[in-house]
């Protein structure tokens, strides 16, 4: 019981230490999304044509240290059963076990502690969890913030692109990626206002 | 055998377009076969793209093939041994098999584009979407895709047959002048 105390007590502690810099950092603005203003799309060849897809529900959330963006905080959470590729059959075959397995796996999430400023922008610097495969991942975005009606607001668009084999989307037959290709590009336009 | 048509027989081209667009059709009908069986997955994503391609190939060996037709206006006639019935009869063959060698690919593509998935060629290039997405227009096109393919599977097999009775029963060149390496009794060693 006391080794179980102590170990908590230093978790503790660890964790007010970690959250040092953060506060050290003034102005933290919390964002979160603004769903009816944002978009999560993807696009992927299926027989040697490229198609597109989105995402309708997710979630973000955007802690951005204005003056230290290393401080700086971004998870995504996206609801797998939530695809869309205008094609309830080709949706339906997503949602399967060789696929996304929505029922085992319900969530994708990218989760970045860090932002770094690059020459255009800011990259995230974290991972991302699809099915159960995790991997690292820098998420390159643009990020142009506006007061609008007094409320702050953030915009964040960017583009990525993944192998969905990485992830182990596409088992058994949807393996191979002749008919559907690794390659999956990522894009997003983000309405995020502060909280 | 010379490129262009003569009055004697077909010429190479022309030939050569007529057996390319039999041996595409018989593909075809093979790939459908194959590929209905199958439940949803990569290997009846790909059987669907091969027949998608091949159609397509037909649809632009059916334009050519009309173009050169329009060039070549010399051809060899239909035997004079025929009937007037027999002559319209030809004729409205005739002009179905080209009428439906646009008509199947067209409402192919079609079908595709009312389903949401772009054509592409063998992966070189995706055609343009004919129609937009429409969920009822695509249900309406597999029956009309369906039906003018077996339509024109059966305006094949007559054809095939009244170009067999030419050759076993009357005894003619309407066979010989499409074939190549075969001497036509016009132009052949036996004049």
């Amino acid at each position: 019981m006391r080794t179980r105390a102590r170990a908590l007590a230093s978790a503790l502690l660890a964790t007010l230490l970690a959250r040092v810099p953060a506060a050290a950092a003034d102005n933290v603005t919390h964002y979160v999304l603004d769903p009816a203003k944002s978009k999560l799309e993807f696009s992927f060849s299926q027989a040697g044509a490229q198609n597109k897809g989105r995402f309708t529900h997710f979630t973000t959330a955007l802690d951005l240290a204005a003056s230290d963006p290393a401080a700086s905080h971004l998870e995504v959470t996206v609801e797998m059963s939530s695809v869309d590729t205008g094609d309830q059959e080709r949706d339906d075959t997503l949602r399967d076990a060789d696929l996304f397995a929505v029922r085992k796996f319900a969530q994708a999430r990218f989760v970045a502690a860090q932002i770094v400023k690059t020459a255009t922008g800011y990259e995230a610097v974290g991972k991302l969890t699809i099915r159960d495969m995790t991997r690292d991942l820098r998420l390159p975005f643009v990020l142009r913030t506006a007061t609008e009606q007094g409320v702050s607001a953030a915009y964040m668009t960017g583009k990525t692109s993944l192998r969905r084999l990485d992830y182990g989307v596409g088992q058994g037959d949807w393996k191979a990626t002749d008919q559907v290709g690794n390659e999956v590009g990522v894009s997003f336009s983000l309405r995020l206002t502060a909280r | 055998m010379t490129i262009r048509n003569t009055t004697q027989r077909w010429g190479a081209v022309a030939q050569l377009l007529h057996w390319l667009i039999v041996a595409f059709i018989i593909t075809q009908f093979t790939l459908a076969t194959m590929f209905d069986d199958l439940p949803s997955g990569p290997r009846k994503l790909a059987l669907l793209a091969r027949h998608k391609s091949v159609g397509i190939t037909i649809l632009m060996l059916a334009a050519v093939r009309l173009a050169w037709r329009w060039a070549n206006r010399e051809k060899p006639p239909l035997p004079d041994t025929l009937k007037p019935y027999e002559r319209r009869l030809a004729r409205l063959t005739h002009g179905l098999l080209y009428l439906l060698l646009f008509a199947v690919p067209l409402a192919g593509w079609t079908m595709s584009s009312a389903r949401g998935f772009p054509v592409s060629w063998f992966g070189l290039f995706t055609l343009p979407d004919l129609v937009p997405k429409n969920k009822a227009l695509y249900e309406t096109l597999v029956t009309t895709h369906g039906v003018l393919a077996w339509t024109l599977g059966v305006v094949a097999i007559v054809h095939l047959l009244a170009a067999l009775k030419h050759h076993f029963v009357l005894r003619d060149d309407v066979l010989k002048r499409m074939l190549p390496f075969t001497a036509t009794k016009a132009q052949g060693s036996d004049r």
